[in-house]
């Protein structure tokens, strides 16, 4: 394998994953940045192998991103991210007949939450709420603890979530904003059952990541290449629909400053 | 409220009244914003608070840009939504078509006139039907068939609409009912004829199917034609079989002279070289075979199928030659590719004698009436008149299709001996 080639990680989250890297290999080497990748199961592992400089890149969520700032004392590389990582924000989506009409009546009633390593389903949206004066140890959750070490991407728990609050094993839940304007636009949410109580603040999601030894020839060529991805170009859009956005972004540091508290704080 | 149909940068406005995003609402604020091009603003009028929670959200999903709400005095809220500039279509709504009923029908060649193909189409429109707004960054399909003056004559709605009126039916619309058994001979000679007949028109049915998918969908008139083309050889089929078993004969032989020669019209990949050599050269000289055995036919079932047959071939010679006509208008050099075109295929079939013997000899019989010796001869010059009325004919044609005499008389001669 060429010296010159990037070689990146992503997890696996779906099978497109594959479709997707593969198309934006193919893509890189005919803008002339060759460009490989290795498929993981699960973020701790990715993080790990770019921390030991096995893999150059690593494609990942904001809790892996986190994990590599506070791994490298703040010194890793961003590099880009997608559209749809920026102003994130989770929902507290809450049944209707439940009569919730403030924060603090959730004390009373059935949380459900997501993953426990999903970031917009259960990580900042118990921060927030415990900031927002909920007493987290009392309160009774639903925990869907699904896909573990895929840091929620795969939206299986939120989709959980989204169930048990129509069904009636919850009162409340927490979602990725995301995922609640996906399935409202797509026409799976009864508006008549369930509706928004709040939206956290917003923060960044996913990262490109690199140590701080990348070679800055190997990290301008795989900005470059990145960057000029075309919404409107046949072949660049399948991959950007794929992976969930219209065009990748510079990186946006600032945005991950509540999930730095959040791993600090005790969240159950 | 803006016009509807011109895309503005300006302000829509719509009332939303209590409906929730998720429960309705989207569907007026969708079809409004798409009023608007990448940087116009739409405000939308809401009596339901849960509007203020869902709509950013919505907006960031589509990447619109959600400006704020204010409260009106009337207990409303205005939300503002600017369209983003990833999301399409962009363009104007097709509108004020005015289609005129003729005597209450409403004529695809109306349609066309009213909404006209474009000189070049875009093979990244897909399958949108001409006059829709197509968002940009679809795939690109495989079309190859992207300019009108190769592929659609001017006349190709007012034939597929002639087509679609006169489809019959090879069930019900023949007097089976009159087939009566004949002498062997000449029942052994309708069947060979029919089997022939088949054949040919198994070789119109698939020649024709290779060119439809290669047609962009911006000239479908051409595509319907060949659709109502395709029917109208499968049915022949089925008739043409029909009748070789109707009266007990049952089918004859295939000779290697005309599988050869249809093998080479299958073989075809340029359109225009297809319509040409299948459509005007030998649908054209089946025009005359059929009126022969119509003519001569046994009898009543037998003439009245080759009688519709051969008006549904008068039509698919006609679109050939309009084709042609139309291409060689818009390309003089098309001329001598088609006359190349017909040596090559009579190279490939030089080997071949003259008309294959077993057809040769059904259509002798057929003509006299009999295997009599003293009605052969007859039968024989009847043959011999039908070979010269063809030549003849596919010259007419080739005349009316703007060939010189010259021209027209070299690729009558070099024509095929099969007929198709």
């Amino acid at each position: 394998m060429s010296d010159h080639s990037i070689f990146l990680g992503a997890v696996a989250y779906d099978p497109k994953v594959v479709t997707i890297w593969e198309g934006i290999r193919d893509y890189f080497r005919d803008a002339g940045v060759p460009l490989d990748f290795a498929l993981f199961s699960n973020y701790e592992r990715q993080v790990e192998t770019l921390l030991r400089g096995h893999i150059d890149v690593a494609w990942n969520t904001p809790l892996a991103h986190v994990q590599v700032k506070l791994r490298t004392s703040g010194r890793s590389l961003s590099l880009g991210m997608r559209d749809t990582d920026c102003g994130f924000r989770s929902k507290i989506v809450v049944r209707k007949d439940a009569g919730l009409r403030r924060l603090a009546d959730l004390r009373n009633v059935t949380l459900a939450v997501g993953s426990r390593d999903s970031v917009q389903a259960r990580i900042l949206p118990l921060y927030h709420l415990k900031k927002e004066g909920l007493d987290l140890v009392r309160q009774r959750l639903l925990k869907f603890d699904t896909d573990l070490g895929k840091h929620g991407d795969t939206g299986t728990s939120e989709l959980d979530v989204l169930a048990a609050l129509h069904d009636g094993r919850a009162q409340a839940g927490a979602v990725g904003d995301l995922v609640w304007a996906t399935e409202q636009s797509a026409g799976r949410v009864d508006a008549s059952k369930v509706e928004v109580l709040w939206t956290t603040p917003p923060f960044n999601h996913c990262m490109f990541d690199a140590l701080p030894g990348l070679a800055p020839e190997k990290a301008a060529a795989f900005q470059r290449a990145l960057f000029a991805m075309r919404w409107d170009h046949p072949a660049h859009r399948r991959l950007l629909e794929l992976e969930g956005l219209r065009e990748w972004v510079q990186p946006l540091e600032e945005g991950y400053q509540d999930l730095y508290a959040a791993l600090e704080s005790d969240l159950p | 409220m803006t016009t509807p149909g011109a895309a503005s940068t300006g302000a829509v406005a719509i009332e939303g009244g209590d409906l929730p995003l998720g429960g309705g609402l989207l569907a007026v604020v969708r079809p409004a914003l798409d009023l608007l091009e990448p940087g116009g603003v739409l405000a939308v009028l809401s009596l339901s608070p849960s509007v203020a929670q869902d709509l950013p959200a919505w907006c960031r999903l589509e990447r619109h840009h959600y400006l704020g709400s204010e409260p009106l005095p009337d207990g409303r809220t205005r939300h503002l939504v600017e369209r983003g500039r990833h999301s399409v279509p962009q363009g104007a709504r097709e509108e004020s078509i005015s289609l005129p009923r003729r005597s209450g029908r409403l004529l695809s060649a109306d349609l066309l006139a009213a909404v006209p193909m474009p000189g070049h189409a875009d093979a990244s429109t897909g399958f949108a039907p001409r006059g829709a707004r197509v968002e940009p960054g679809g795939p690109v399909y495989p079309f190859s068939l992207l300019d009108r003056d190769r592929v659609a004559p001017p006349e190709v709605a007012q034939l597929y609409d002639q087509a679609v009126a006169s489809q019959w039916d090879a069930t019900r619309d023949i007097p089976w009912e009159k087939v009566k058994p004949l002498p062997p001979a000449l029942e052994q000679a309708l069947g060979q004829i029919m089997t022939f007949l088949a054949e040919n028109e198994l070789s119109a049915l698939y020649v024709p199917s290779r060119f439809l998918p290669r047609i962009h969908p911006a000239y479908v008139e051409v595509a319907m034609f060949l659709a109502s083309q395709l029917a109208d050889e499968a049915r022949h089929i089925d008739v043409f079989l029909k009748r070789a078993r109707a009266g007990g004969g049952g089918l004859g032989i295939s000779s290697v002279t005309t599988s050869q020669s249809l093998l080479s019209l299958l073989q075809l990949e340029d359109f225009t070289e297809a319509a040409f050599l299948l459509s005007v050269l030998g649908e054209g000289t089946f025009l005359d075979l059929l009126r022969y055995i119509e003519r001569y036919a046994p009898d009543e079932p037998t003439a009245e199928l080759t009688r519709r047959a051969r008006l549904d071939e008068a039509r698919h010679v006609h679109f050939g030659l309009a084709h042609t006509k139309h291409a060689l208008s818009h390309d003089p050099t098309l001329y001598g590719r088609l006359e190349a075109a017909v040596r090559r295929r009579a190279a490939t079939l030089s080997n071949a004698g003259g008309v294959p013997a077993p057809i040769q000899d059904s259509l002798t019989i057929l003509a006299a009436g009999g295997n009599d010796p003293r009605s052969v001869a007859r039968g024989h010059q009847a043959f011999r008149d039908l070979l010269e009325t063809m030549h003849d004919q596919r010259v007419k044609r080739l005349l009316t299709g703007g060939f010189t005499p010259e021209q027209a008389q070299a690729i009558s001669d070099l024509h095929t001996p099969n007929f198709m």
